[in-house]
């Protein structure tokens, strides 16, 4: 394709505003979240006139923002660890074996159906059920709903990466006197990592950023989390605007620097491994 | 086509001992059983309090289908319905036409396009009630970015949030926002994976730039968008964490998607038989969808 300077021109330009657009919003979260409160209501101003710091010590003294990121990190750790042990292991029979009634063939996609159900429409029986089982306000309940949630993704990501890995190398192991499950740990796993990597991407981004059954389940900061947190700073009358700001930008920044840090499969694991 | 195991080797391998025979009922059991246990019973059991009628949260007698009745004689659960589509086919629409001029533009490799691909999906990441947060600090009347800026140029401040026209457009303005990109991503690699040789010879017949796209690009390009646009249908017909933090569905009810009116008639009104009818009525609609969109992947992945 021959392009002319002005179709250069013309691209960067595009690109850029593309750029801007994706970024001025957050931009200005940020530098509100350095400005004074009298600034952020009085002058309007659009830049900063000077640093302060006030809004984040805010965040953590006086209020509990970092028990909302504790919980965040840990039930996202422990849910998405679970979802990952259990999932990949269910994926590669599916991959694998010739179950009964030919199960093997309809569990992957029940699965996947299962997840696109909204949770908003089983967010009140579960609700009632965790009221049940005292599991309402903990860790605990949140670590078991995210995992049941995150275990339907990896068997569905995890079950055409298995398939992508020929069967030679596992019958050659067993030939050498490994059995079935030490040839999976030994053999197979470590072929799948791409795989589990793009699964384990998806399933902690949209964990950490759950909003709706954390709303419901959690109610003090013994269990609630970063998002909850983030939400009931926005007061209904009065608005701290610059708290608000800051509790945005620390919320935001854990899941923004993991991002930075997968880099490479990011794009695999935000399209559910539809994208390669 | 994947390459399975067959069921001869996988059977003559399995035959042998006891163990190994249940090995793949004890790999497969435990995610079973949490998905039936945590997901499952709960749904059917809401299933069968939508055909109650709950007073204090407990169940006083069985309705038969008067819940399904009620929501669509219900004026705001209709309303409901109507704001939410209007919103998703908005946003939708946007979404899929800006990803796409995306995606052409940066269907080229190099450094400088992978640098500018990573940061054009950076709102798709960010927690969906941060971009609520992002998106009050613009159009707050008082003291957001629109208002700096006229302030700046000496207008008066807009005002978005305190309108209905305003407030509905301001939540599709988010949506387009935040999920753009993910259009964007689906449809890149698409492009990305369409044949060379339709477009050599459009070249060597001398086609332009915009007959080649809609001659082409747009028909190869079909199967992915449509998968792309009934995926992000699905989400956006459920979108909550936004409204909760940008309106609450206000002003009046200009921005009552039906997740939050379902939400409300839960908690606030503890009509939890209703409640749970209206919610099952909109999980039909995704469920239709979704097998939709699986079916179309699968086909797809053959």
């Amino acid at each position: 394709m021959t392009r002319g300077r002005l179709g250069e021109l013309a691209w960067a330009s595009a690109a850029l505003s593309a750029i801007a657009f994706a970024v001025i919003p957050l931009v200005w979260m940020v530098l509100t979240s350095v400005k004074t409160n009298r600034e952020i209501t009085q002058d309007t101003s659009l830049v900063p006139e000077g640093l302060t710091t006030a809004n984040y010590v805010s965040l953590f003294s006086g209020r509990e923002f970092g028990a909302y990121l504790t919980n965040s990190i840990v039930v996202t750790a422990l849910s998405v660890a679970i979802a990952l042990a259990l999932g990949t292991q269910a994926a590669y029979v599916l991959a694998r074996f010739r179950l009964w009634a030919g199960m093997q063939r309809y569990v992957g996609f029940s699965l996947l159906m299962v997840r696109l159900m909204p949770p908003i429409v089983i967010i009140i029986p579960i609700f009632l059920v965790a009221e049940q089982l005292s599991l309402l306000n903990t860790q605990l309940g949140l670590i078991i709903i995210y995992a049941a949630f995150n275990v339907t993704i990896v068997v569905w990501m995890m079950e055409s990466f298995f398939r992508e890995i020929p069967v030679d190398l596992e019958e050659a192991a067993m030939v050498d006197g490994d059995t079935r499950f030490t040839a999976f740990r030994r053999i197979v796993l470590p072929l799948a990592a791409p795989g589990l990597v793009a699964t384990g991407i998806f399933t902690v981004i949209t964990t950490y950023n759950e909003f709706l059954f954390a709303l419901v389940l959690t109610s003090t900061p013994a269990a609630e989390t970063m998002p909850i947190g983030a939400a009931t700073l926005i007061g209904r009358i009065n608005v701290d605007w610059g708290a608000m700001s800051a509790a945005g930008v620390v919320g935001a920044l854990p899941i923004v620097v993991f991002s930075i840090f997968v880099q490479k499969h990011l794009v695999r694991g935000l399209t559910m491994g539809a994208v390669k | 086509m994947a390459i399975v195991m067959t069921p001869s080797t996988a059977g003559r391998r399995l035959r042998g001992s006891g163990l190994d025979r249940a090995l793949p009922y004890l790999m497969l059991g435990p995610t079973i059983f949490l998905v039936l246990g945590v997901i499952v019973y709960p749904l059917l059991d809401g299933l069968r309090s939508s055909t109650g009628f709950f007073r204090f949260g407990h169940l006083v007698r069985s309705v038969g289908l008067d819940n399904y009745r009620q929501a669509f004689a219900d004026p705001a659960f209709l309303e409901a319905l109507l704001t939410t589509a209007r919103f998703v086919a908005l946003a939708v629409t946007i979404e899929t036409v800006l990803g796409l001029g995306l995606a052409l533009l940066c269907a080229r490799e190099g450094r400088l396009i992978r640098r500018i691909r990573a940061t054009l999906i950076l709102p798709m990441i960010v927690t969906p009630v941060v971009v609520g947060i992002v998106f009050r600090l613009i159009y707050a009347s008082d003291v957001g970015l629109l208002a700096s800026i006229a302030h700046a140029v000496g207008l008066d401040p807009p005002q978005i949030l305190s309108n209905g026209t305003g407030a509905f457009w301001g939540l599709v303005f988010l949506d387009v926002w935040e999920w753009t990109p993910l259009m964007f991503l689906i449809l890149l690699a698409g492009i990305q994976s369409m044949p060379v040789e339709p477009f050599e010879a459009a070249r060597v017949d001398g086609a332009g730039t915009w007959r080649t796209f809609v001659d082409h690009t747009l028909p190869l390009l079909r199967p992915t968008i449509l998968v792309a646009v009934t995926l992000r249908a699905i989400d956006a017909l459920t979108t909550f964490d936004q409204v909760y933090v940008l309106t609450r569905g206000g002003p009046g009810t200009s921005t009552q998607l039906i997740s939050i009116y379902g939400y409300q008639t839960f908690f606030q009104f503890q009509q939890v038989g209703y409640a749970a009818a209206m919610l099952f009525i909109v999980a039909l609609v995704v469920l239709v969808a979704a097998g939709f969109a699986v079916g179309l992947m699968r086909r797809r992945g053959r």
